[in-house]
């Protein structure tokens, strides 16, 4: 490999990238490289310089000339990735994709469409609406996440329970390998069967592989009845079983998320929303093209919450009343970062899946190893998909939170590795994220470590994630908070 | 990063905890105009608070570039209200210009300057609503620490000397500019919806969509940072263009962002409906409506009830 930390700092050749992009797209001022070092997640690095292409070919001759001068290349998009992949841990050049940024082509009668990386997931959408289409993988970030970086992290969110991940969504792709070459991989179908499915390797693959300049992705009816239901419980473990019940009894919910007492008492204390503190709510919801069809969907998913002694169950079709039940977890984000003036929410081991049967005692575990570790941690998550998600709450000034953080994070992962669990559900891996996946994936490292020297044999794309991060992620790059010393 | 020696960042200082808390999700991106503008990030208000922190905490050399990112600021606060950790980020904004000042960078980023042909007869300065503008040592000054980018002064200054240089799109020639393209390559195009940020801007629309999508669009939004800063020659230039019809979209009554903007706006659009009633033209074509901050439905709404008049009225003849 050929970038290792100490290794002295190579320059770029700016004026080759002011011939590539033009003047106005390039930037090397050590104030925009400042901004561009750091992303959603808890890590900071300096990168050489940032491009921003218009087109394939440009991106066809940096990684030409990237390629022969072995510099580093970190495709980026929005900007919103909470695991540090768009972090330069060895500097080099950011690729910001925000100006590719055309919706292409928009064909209804064969359901797909062509997007260039940088289109973003709700202008997308907003384009797909007059057609009565939406795109479903939809992550919590989608006002700005765009379909590149939704792609590099096979992202998904709360309705992935239905609808599935980006990676279900995608049929084809035109990418640039680290030679500069331009592949078109996938197809314009439903179905492929016409050997290796490359394009589904690029899901997923942060950047790593090869930069995706152009998807082809499937669409959905937008369902013309949505309804919302909400159910309390006074017992983790109730709302665990009701989870499991749900799931196996062929009800096809398209939302079930968990919140959990923390989360509850978290939203209270700050938005003074006055939800009834109890161990857990379920939220759940189904959608559908016949009035009927959701309604057996929702009793079905009310009766099971019933029985595991769920209470204060409400449902609704209404617009208003469907944003009332979600408001606690739609607030849950800003409660959390108001909680205490002295702590801050910091996204690390956020997004791990476990099997449903497991959700709940997952939650309990977070909170135990939380209080253990004297931090605060809180466990909601999309449970429809398995996935849980937490924030660590602490005072980042402090040496002592980050060790403690560090071993709680240890102590979860191990539980979930335990429980047939993954380290990431949604949000990849990147650099925050590698001391658990190298564990997780220890028999198949050697394997994509062959696949990556494969496509990219110098080591050029995004060096130092997945695989090849640290396994220390406090001193993988400098953070993006101070520390006292 | 380890906490480096502490400069001089005293009026940044209080925020230190604040700037921990924003967890940089960039949601502030949404609305930004700088950002929808340039496209870079590095103009969104994300890369402020990063460059705010990267300041205090020393990581972060003070010099012009990093300054002019502060200074770039209308203060529509769209970024405060898509914050989803509640962060002020405009106050914070303030406080840094306030300790960029003290070390002498000034900006001006988007505060108005002053030409040298302003015959000094203070219009600007009674007209300012954050009193920003004073008369000083070498004549019409602004307080580029209360200056808040509204362009007020530059719609009142009868010599033309008070300038906002840095627009990002926002300035007279800019909307002018892109009102004409529209109209132009537009066979459908009937009318100019001119949007103070503040009362609404569309979702991100970062994204280019296929002409086949746009083609036959008949109205298009432009975004002015405030309705007070609206000018007649902007206001009839897409007249000139064979506009039907031209809609204003400004802060509700006792709730504009900057004071009296949206009372001179619709003071503006009255003279002007005065004149073109003397030129037989139906007033009814330049409107103005208000819109509460981020009421989307109802802007809607008031542009289908709009286009709608001015189908029933046709083209003007």
């Amino acid at each position: 490999m050929i970038h290792q930390k100490g290794i002295p700092m190579k320059s770029v050749d700016e004026s080759k990238l002011r011939e590539i992009f033009g003047e106005n797209n390039v930037k090397t001022d050590p104030s925009d490289l400042y901004a561009f070092g750091s992303d959603s997640s808890v890590h900071h690095a300096m990168p050489w310089a940032v491009v921003r292409p218009d087109n394939t070919e440009q991106v066809q001759k940096l990684m030409v000339y990237a390629n022969e001068a072995l510099i580093p290349v970190i495709p980026r998009g929005g900007g919103s990735g909470m695991c540090g992949q768009t972090v330069p841990i060895y500097g080099g050049i950011i690729l910001d994709m925000k100006h590719m940024n055309r919706i292409l082509e928009i064909n209804l009668p064969d359901v797909y469409c062509r997007v260039e990386p940088g289109v973003v997931d709700d202008d997308l959408n907003l384009a797909l609406k007059p057609h009565g289409m939406f795109y479903p993988p939809t992550p919590a970030s989608s006002r700005i996440a765009t379909i590149g970086g939704e792609i590099a992290n096979n992202a998904s969110g709360v309705r992935s329970v239905k609808y599935g991940a980006t990676r279900d969504a995608v049929l084809g792709m035109k990418v640039v390998m680290p030679s500069g070459d331009l592949v078109t991989l996938g197809a314009h179908t439903r179905v492929e069967a016409s050997g290796y499915q490359l394009h589904k390797l690029m899901v997923g693959s942060e950047g790593t592989l090869g930069i995706v300049v152009e998807a082809t992705l499937n669409f959905v009816p937008i369902p013309e009845y949505r309804c919302m239901g909400i159910a309390n419980f006074d017992h983790l473990s109730h709302a665990g079983a009701a989870i499991g019940a749900i799931m196996s009894s062929g009800a096809t919910p398209s939302m079930l998320e968990l919140v959990d007492s923390v989360a509850i008492k978290a939203v209270n204390k700050t938005m003074n929303l006055g939800l009834k503190e109890v161990a857990a709510s379920l939220i759940f919801e189904a959608d559908g093209m016949v009035k009927e069809a959701v309604d057996y969907e929702i009793n079905k998913m009310k009766e099971i919450c019933k029985k595991n002694h769920g209470s204060d169950i409400t449902t609704s079709y209404d617009p208003k009343e469907r944003a009332k039940i979600f408001m606690g977890r739609k607030k849950l984000f800003p409660a959390l970062s108001k909680y205490d003036d002295s702590l801050s929410s910091t996204s690390l081991a956020d997004d791990m899946a476990v099997p449903y049967s497991k959700m709940a005692e997952m939650a309990g575990k977070i909170h135990e190893v939380a209080k253990k570790n004297n931090i605060i941690m809180t466990a909601y998550g999309h449970c429809g998909s398995g996935c849980m998600h937490t924030k660590i709450l602490m005072d980042t000034k402090r040496p002592d939170q980050w060790a403690s953080a560090k071993k709680a994070i240890t102590e979860i992962y191990e539980y979930v590795r335990s429980v047939n669990g993954t380290t990431s559900a949604e949000h990849g891996i990147g650099l925050s994220k590698a001391e658990s996946f190298k564990v997780e994936k220890a028999d198949s490292l050697k394997l994509l470590q062959t696949i990556k020297q494969a496509l990219d044999p110098n080591n050029i794309l995004n060096p130092g994630k997945l695989m090849q991060a640290p396994e220390d992620w406090v001193t993988a790059t400098g953070l993006r908070y101070s520390v006292n010393n | 990063m380890e906490t480096k020696e502490k400069t001089k960042f005293k009026h940044l200082e209080k925020w230190e905890s604040t700037l921990s808390a924003c967890i940089r999700c960039g949601y502030c991106f949404e609305h930004c105009p700088m950002f929808k503008y340039t496209g870079w990030e590095s103009d969104a208000p994300r890369a402020k608070i990063i460059t705010a922190f990267g300041l205090l905490s020393g990581e972060l050399e003070p010099t012009k570039m990093a300054a002019d990112k502060i200074f770039n600021c209308f203060y529509c606060k769209r970024c405060e209200a898509a914050c989803s950790s509640g962060v002020t980020l405009t106050e914070i904004f303030t406080d840094a210009k306030k300790d960029l000042v003290e070390m002498g960078l000034k900006g001006p980023g988007t505060t108005s300057v002053t030409d040298l042909n302003c015959a000094r007869c203070l219009i600007c300065v009674k007209a300012c609503p954050h009193e920003a503008r004073f008369h000083g040592e070498d004549g019409i000054e602004t307080d580029p620490v209360k200056c808040q980018a509204c362009g007020i002064c530059v719609e009142v200054c009868p010599a033309g000397a008070a300038k906002i240089e840095n627009n990002f799109g926002t300035g007279r020639e800019d909307l002018i500019q892109a009102s004409s393209r529209f109209l132009s390559t537009h066979t459908s195009a009937k009318a100019i919806v001119f949007a103070c940020n503040w009362s609404y801007f569309p979702d991100l629309q970062a994204s280019r969509l296929p002409e086949s999508e746009t083609h036959d669009k008949d109205y298009e939004i432009y975004v002015n940072m405030c309705a007070g800063r609206l000018e007649s020659q902007l206001l009839m230039a897409p007249f000139l263009n064979k506009a039907w019809g031209v809609l204003v979209a400004a802060c509700p009554e006792d709730d504009c962002q900057h004071k009296n903007g949206n009372t001179r706006a619709k003071k503006l659009i009255q003279g002007l409906q005065s004149t073109m009633e003397r030129v037989n033209i139906d007033p009814a074509r330049l409107q103005v409506v208000e819109i509460p901050a981020g009421d989307k439905t109802l802007f809607q709404a008031q542009i289908d009830t709009f286009i709608d008049r001015l189908n029933a009225m046709g083209p003007i003849r």
